[in-house]
């Protein structure tokens, strides 16, 4: 697959790098863009669902005999309404799906795992029915003890999720079962003898809290399935496709026999890539032979949609006077929730990954305990290792007595540094985001009484994949692409943009859209950052054909043969022996003429984009710590990122605003809090406090952009990285402000406060 | 040209070996010779590994060309939020 | 149990509606009225996605009954467009990309123009305060803030 068609140096961009408005935007700006909650139709029911009150509990029996007698009832499910899976692992290592597993976290079988896990759903003809109904639905539980904390359920004494489950990745495997579901450990060089010929060595031990996506739309769907084993689903999610695919394994159907409309989505960050709702409310409707609409409570979301993992880790770094980098040890816990596959794989090769470091172990435990399975958040597990080893990164600096942006830039990987994971670095850019930063007012801005500055980097890998696109020209010459990736923030324009830079038409010209699954070719989640650069390379390889097309249509016109014809600026040029013989022309024109030249023209690609270049983010920070209460206020945050090329500028920079902000609540004030009984506290809004507008500053971007050559324009990607680095950049400018080093997330008032009288010094 | 193998479940398939020198034109040569010597490997490879070629991380796929002398790493596939 | 009938001026319309006693401004503006513009983000006040004006007043219409509309005059995003003519503070939410995902959006337009209604010339700061009850995952709020103090400055010229 040859992507590289575009001249990268020198090429002349008249679109890409701008900020039209997206093609989606009136709609969403006039309350008539339809999301996952807005979609209705003639006859449809309202779904509920039934959510354990327990953290661990046996289900003796369901007795839905009285939900059912309701009127206005028109089904009535549990987990026998859905067929057992084979217990297997399918599919990559990292997020290794157990169809076991995941029927189960759908709706509970045996056991319920944590509160609010789904047990019973109904479908009623109102919504206050189908709760009604809820009530009269009798679970006989038996309370079984569990375990909240990563560290705990460890214990070999700790109450056991599943009681045959053995840790993979251990040789031999343990001869009893345990929470921990997988240990997984990377090496390169030799540990000892590298930490043996460090001058200084800094170990430190940290905690995070699992934090939620916190996306404002909850998780909703409407279903209309029929018992004839056919059916539609309109879903909010980051992949239609996924959402088909495991809708139908759950239901034991055809993938083809599904159809799946994708809503606007009000946001995902990772917690949209699985799927809660859309199985239920499936089957639902071809229980009761009706359209179901189901939509989750914020209360809902918390408790039984995936936050990502908290963790328990520890790390170690050894440097020579000098600077250098010469060992790194890392243990990284991760929580998995209920079932197992946390991102701890990720935290254990992103953590150390910025960084030319010879001697490297990075040991990983995939966890499981009574909370809500984990799902994937933005950089899924890279900004929880992270914090970890930017933070000890920064205790280093100051052992050796230097500046922290000149120490990463010492040891900062580029082109051929080894990994962690074993192939060398293919690209460059981390250093140049460290000279970003660097070169920034901000590093040399003076600070005030109770303010402190601090840096932190990151890595993330960016994504490839399978994408599919279809570019269509309209009668009047206008074109319209379709593409199988859900928009989360602003893709159609940036497939808009490419398309129209490749054919040189006007960005007003195209129009794009997002196709449901039966009108494009399969297109994996929007996640991994790789939309813009796998479907953006579908985008361009199909305009690339169209342009094909174009020209030999141009050819008949002109009863030239189809090579003596190229596209330039938007028009089909006689070239060769046969230049200048004819005077350009535009696309407007061939299309007029298509009727005569064979009928429409148009093209699909669909291809498996490989070369994603990783992306990397340096960022500072300067907060005010207040001595009387310990709130923390965050004066100025700089965010420096490669990625590769910006194609619609504002978009980019919005990714890495919020990005940014979303570390810093993750760094300040986002917790799941516990009662001993494992009741979740703070199952809402007011209480699990995400950042507002009057928390934060204007957060100030540097796009870098170093471009990836596999990539026609350039793009490395932009979505995830930006969160990685901002917790220990939080947490660095803490210890300068205070001279104490806070290690356990997130970094609240009470904390902060109790480290001020502390007499531990950082 | 050198061959590794990082993911961990691949040890199951060559009773723990990692590192392999093989001559091959493109990835899908790769991965025949492997399932050869190891049958099953190859399977595992193509459903749940990503291919550093030369750093450069792609998706599995049989069509990479690999040229001589050039590092293949077969790693943990990644997926992102 | 039967329902309650219900006048009220909807973005300008006379309109009538039948609701049950427990439902919600947001539930009959959704379900009922098939006004989904207004959006459901939490439920409980915290969240500001379901922000609505009744009589002026900015309100979040998770947290007023559909009983309570009678005789009133409730605005929604639906109305804020004359036409199809965008209102400043919409134009320049497209104009600035204030929106990635654009489910809070109507919310935070809302409560934007009921700020400028009251203040035609905020500071960054109050326009941070005021918008504190709307929350917004995905911008991190600059472009927010930067399209509400630009159509404020655009508002005031004309």
């Amino acid at each position: 697959m040859d992507a590289k068609v575009i001249k990268q140096e020198g090429q002349t961009l008249k679109i890409v790098g701008t900020s039209p408005v997206r093609p989606d935007g009136t709609p969403k700006v006039t309350g008539l863009a339809r999301y996952g909650a807005d979609f209705a139709l003639p006859g449809m029911l309202w779904g509920a669902i039934l959510r354990s009150p327990h953290a661990h509990a046996r289900i003796r029996a369901i007795d839905t005999s009285k939900a059912r007698a309701l009127p206005g009832v028109k089904a009535v499910i549990t987990a026998e309404d859905f067929p057992e899976q084979k217990f297997e692992f399918v599919g990559p290592e990292r997020v290794a799906v157990n169809f076991w597993h995941m029927t189960r976290n759908v709706m509970a079988r045996e056991k319920v795992l944590y509160e609010g896990h789904a047990v019973a759903a109904v479908a009623a003809t109102s919504k206050a029915i189908a709760e009604e109904a809820l009530r009269l639905i009798e679970v006989d539980y038996e309370p079984l003890p569990h375990v909240i904390d990563v560290d705990a359920a460890m214990q070999p004494d700790a109450p056991l999720l599943f009681e045959d489950m053995i840790t993979r990745g251990i040789d031999p495997p343990p001869g009893k079962p345990s929470n921990i579901a997988k240990r997984i450990e990377f090496n390169i060089g030799d540990l000892d003898a590298g930490f043996a010929a460090a001058d200084e060595i800094v170990e430190m031990s940290f905690k995070t809290a699992p934090v939620h996506q916190g996306y404002i739309e909850p998780h909703a769907c409407l279903a209309r399935f029929d018992s004839n084993g056919q059916g539609e689903l309109w879903s909010a999610s980051q992949g239609h496709f996924v959402v088909r695919a495991f809708t139908a394994r759950l239901l034991n159907m055809n993938i083809g026999d599904v159809l799946v409309h994708p809503a606007e989505i009000g946001g995902g960050f990772g917690g949209k890539t699985v799927i809660y709702v859309e199985p239920l409310a499936a089957a639902l409707s071809r229980k009761s032979g009706h359209p179901v609409k189901i939509m989750m409570s914020r209360e809902d979301v918390f408790k039984a949609t995936g936050p990502t993992s908290g963790s328990s880790m520890t790390v170690r770094i050894g440097v020579k006077k000098d600077g250098t980098l010469v060992a790194a040890d890392g243990v990284f816990k991760f929580q998995a929730g209920a079932f197992p596959g946390s991102p701890v794989m990720n935290a254990t090769m992103c953590g150390f990954a910025p960084y030319d470091i010879p001697n490297v172990r990075s040991v990983g435990y995939d966890v499981v305990s009574n909370r809500p399975k984990s799902a994937a958040y933005r950089a899924p597990g890279s900004p929880i290792s992270a914090f970890a080893v930017e933070s000890v990164m920064d205790a280093v600096a100051a052992r050796i007595g230097m500046d922290p942006l000149k120490f990463r830039l010492l040891n900062a990987c580029k082109t051929g540094t080894p990994t962690v994971w074993g192939p060398k670095h293919a690209h460059d850019g981390y250093a140049e985001t460290i000279k970003a930063v660097l070169a920034h007012p901000a590093y040399a801005a003076p600070l005030g009484k109770n303010q402190g500055r601090g840096v932190a980097s990151g890595f993330w890998f960016n994504n490839g994949g399978e994408s599919s696109a279809t570019v269509h020209v309209n009668e009047d010459g206008t074109v319209v692409v379709a593409t199988g990736s859900m928009d989360i923030g602003g893709s159609r324009a940036s497939m808009a943009i490419m398309a129209a830079e490749t054919l040189g038409i006007e960005y007003d010209d195209v129009r794009a859209i997002v196709a449901d699954t039966a009108s494009i070719g399969y297109t994996h989640v929007t996640g991994g950052s790789r939309v813009t650069f796998a479907t953006g390379i579908a985008v361009v390889e199909a305009c690339k054909k169209v342009i094909v097309e174009l020209c030999a249509r141009a050819a008949m016109i002109w009863k030239l043969e189809p090579g003596e014809v190229v596209w330039e600026n938007g028009c089909a040029k006689p070239a060769g022996a046969a230049a200048g013989k004819f005077e350009p022309m535009p696309l407007k024109a061939v299309a007029a003429k298509r009727a005569l030249t064979g009928g429409p023209i148009g093209a699909e690609a669909s291809v498996n984009a490989g070369g994603a270049a990783p992306g990397f983010a340096t960022e500072l920070c300067d907060v005010e710590v207040d001595p009387e209460t310990g709130s923390v206020k965050i004066l100025r945050f700089v965010v420096a990122q490669d990625v590769g090329r910006a194609i619609h500028r504002s978009y980019v920079e919005g990714q890495l605003e919020g990005g940014v902000v979303q570390g810093i609540g993750w760094a300040l004030n986002e917790a799941y809090i516990y009662d001993d009984a494992g009741h979740l506290l703070n199952a809402g809004f007011l209480d699990y406090r995400i950042p507002v507008a009057s928390d934060l500053p204007m957060i100030e971007t540097v796009l870098v952009e170093v471009p990836n050559p596999n990539h026609p324009y350039g793009v490395k990607g932009a979505g995830e990285v930006n969160i990685v680095p901002a917790m220990a950049a939080v947490a660095n400018a803490i210890n300068n402000a205070i001279s104490r080093r806070l290690t356990d997330l997130p970094m609240s008032p009470p904390k902060v406060l109790a480290a001020i009288h502390s007499g531990r010094k950082g | 040209m050198r061959v590794v193998l990082i993911s961990s479940h691949s040890g199951h398939y060559t009773g723990g070996v990692k590192e392999f020198e093989i001559e091959a034109q493109t990835l899908h040569d790769v991965i025949r010779v492997l399932n050869q010597r190891y049958p099953g490997l190859g399977e595992h490879l193509e459903e749940e590994t990503s291919v550093a070629i030369d750093g450069e991380i792609h998706e599995v796929a049989y069509y990479h060309p690999v040229r001589p002398g050039c590092e293949i790493y077969f790693i943990p596939k990644i997926e992102g939020g | 149990m039967s329902k309650h009938h219900v006048t009220t001026t909807l973005n300008g319309n006379a309109v009538e509606f039948l609701c049950d006693t427990q439902q919600t401004l947001l539930e009959v503006l959704r379900d009922e009225l098939h006004h989904t513009g207004t959006k459901e983000g939490c439920g409980t006040g915290d969240c500001g996605a379901c922000s609505v004006t009744v009589d002026g007043r900015l309100v979040c219409s998770c947290l007023v009954l559909g009983v309570e509309a009678q005789g009133k005059s409730i605005q929604t995003i639906e109305g804020m467009a004359q036409g199809t003519s965008l209102h400043p503070l919409q134009r320049k939410f497209l104009e600035h990309a204030a929106l990635q995902c654009g489910v809070c959006t109507p919310g935070i337009l809302i409560a934007a123009r009921a700020l400028l209604a009251r203040n035609p010339d905020p500071s960054e700061e109050e326009v941070r305060f005021w918008l504190a009850g709307n929350l917004c995952r995905c911008t991190g709020y600059n472009k927010i803030i930067e399209a509400v103090l630009d159509a404020a400055h655009e508002m005031r010229g004309s």
